[in-house]
């Protein structure tokens, strides 16, 4: 996944001024990760499809509202997420558990999971079995290795409700793989 | 081994084609609007009518189907209210019948009848003014 740097470089200044060729680079660089975390909450491949193209349209609408270019990202999934939310609310399928806060448990550097062949169906299985609240922090640290101040804005929760929920997400995630090895 | 990023777009990776044909729509569909924005067209016809592009494009170019069925509506008027003038003349010009002429040649004649002599009869006395003069009774006071 891109670097900062690359971020920086992303054609922002000019989807502003309206230029779809901007556009059309920006939503070919966030399609396929924008993809999957939406298509892993809601399970539904066209669903997925139809959040991504109601997240492209809501973002040309609303780039007004973005006030810094880097966190385009961010403010992105930040749609996406609010109209999972949406379809969710209208479905009335949306149970939000909370979960205690572990702030101090909270490992500082999560990226070191790997995962071997043989236990990628059950790295899947247990994305899909986690809760919802932490299935979205935990795609939105892995997809686009977003820092927990971005995760916090996107899904609109506290900084140590997220933190709790990638460390009770990542803590299951290590049982199982440590019990299939 | 693999990171999980890399599981998961392994994954999705079948999706990108639809998503390509995807995007294509929400850039074409953006692209329509930055020329519809430009169109000559649009200008041409705010100009023609007298209003400001901007006005045209937010005002009337929005609600153009319902200014349209007005626009439909009042020609429909137009061609009735027409059609309806024409009969009426055809209506006036049909050649008058027999009765008809018989009618108006018994009405012209009761009108000469009516209007033929207007003028006085030469032996008749001419009006006379009237002057007022005192009464027998007044006079008879007054000879007292």
């Amino acid at each position: 996944m891109p670097e900062v740097a690359d971020i920086e470089q992303l054609p922002v200044p000019q989807a502003r001024a309206g230029n779809p060729a901007a556009w059309d680079a920006l939503f070919r660089r966030y399609q396929l990760p924008l993809y999957v975390y939406v298509f892993e909450l809601v399970r539904d491949e066209q669903a997925g499809l139809d959040l991504v193209q109601e997240t492209f349209i809501a973002a040309v609408k609303h780039l007004g509202s973005l006030r810094e270019d880097a966190k385009f990202g961010s403010w992105l999934f930040g749609i996406a997420h609010q109209k999972c939310l949406q379809r969710w609310r209208k479905r009335k399928e949306f149970l939000f558990d909370e979960i205690p806060e572990a702030p101090d448990e909270f490992e500082a550097a999560p990226d070191d999971l790997l995962i071997r062949r043989e236990q990628e169906t059950d790295f899947m299985n247990l994305l899909n079995q986690l809760p919802l609240p932490q299935r979205s922090v935990l795609l939105l640290h892995f997809v686009e290795d977003f820092p927990l101040e971005e995760i916090s804005r996107i899904t609109e929760t506290p900084l140590g409700t997220v933190k709790s929920r990638l460390h009770y997400a990542k803590k299951s995630l290590r049982k199982i793989l440590e019990e299939n090895k | 081994m693999k990171t999980p990023l890399e599981i998961l777009l392994a994954r999705h990776q079948p999706a990108t084609p639809k998503l390509d044909a995807l995007r294509r729509s929400v850039v074409a569909e953006l692209n329509n609007q930055a020329t519809k924005e430009q169109s000559l067209p649009a200008s041409l016809v705010a100009s023609f009518l007298g209003c400001s592009n901007k006005l045209w494009l937010e005002l009337v170019f929005p609600c153009r189907r319902i200014w349209t069925g007005l626009a439909a509506v009042w020609v429909l008027l137009f061609i009735v209210n027409f059609s309806q003038r024409d009969s009426a003349h055809l209506v006036l010009a049909k050649p008058a019948t027999a009765g008809m002429m018989m009618s108006y040649r018994d009405q012209q004649k009761l009108l000469n009848e009516l209007f033929a002599d207007r003028s006085p009869p030469a032996d008749a006395e001419p009006p006379k003014t009237f002057s007022p003069k005192p009464r027998t009774e007044t006079l008879n006071i007054f000879a007292a």
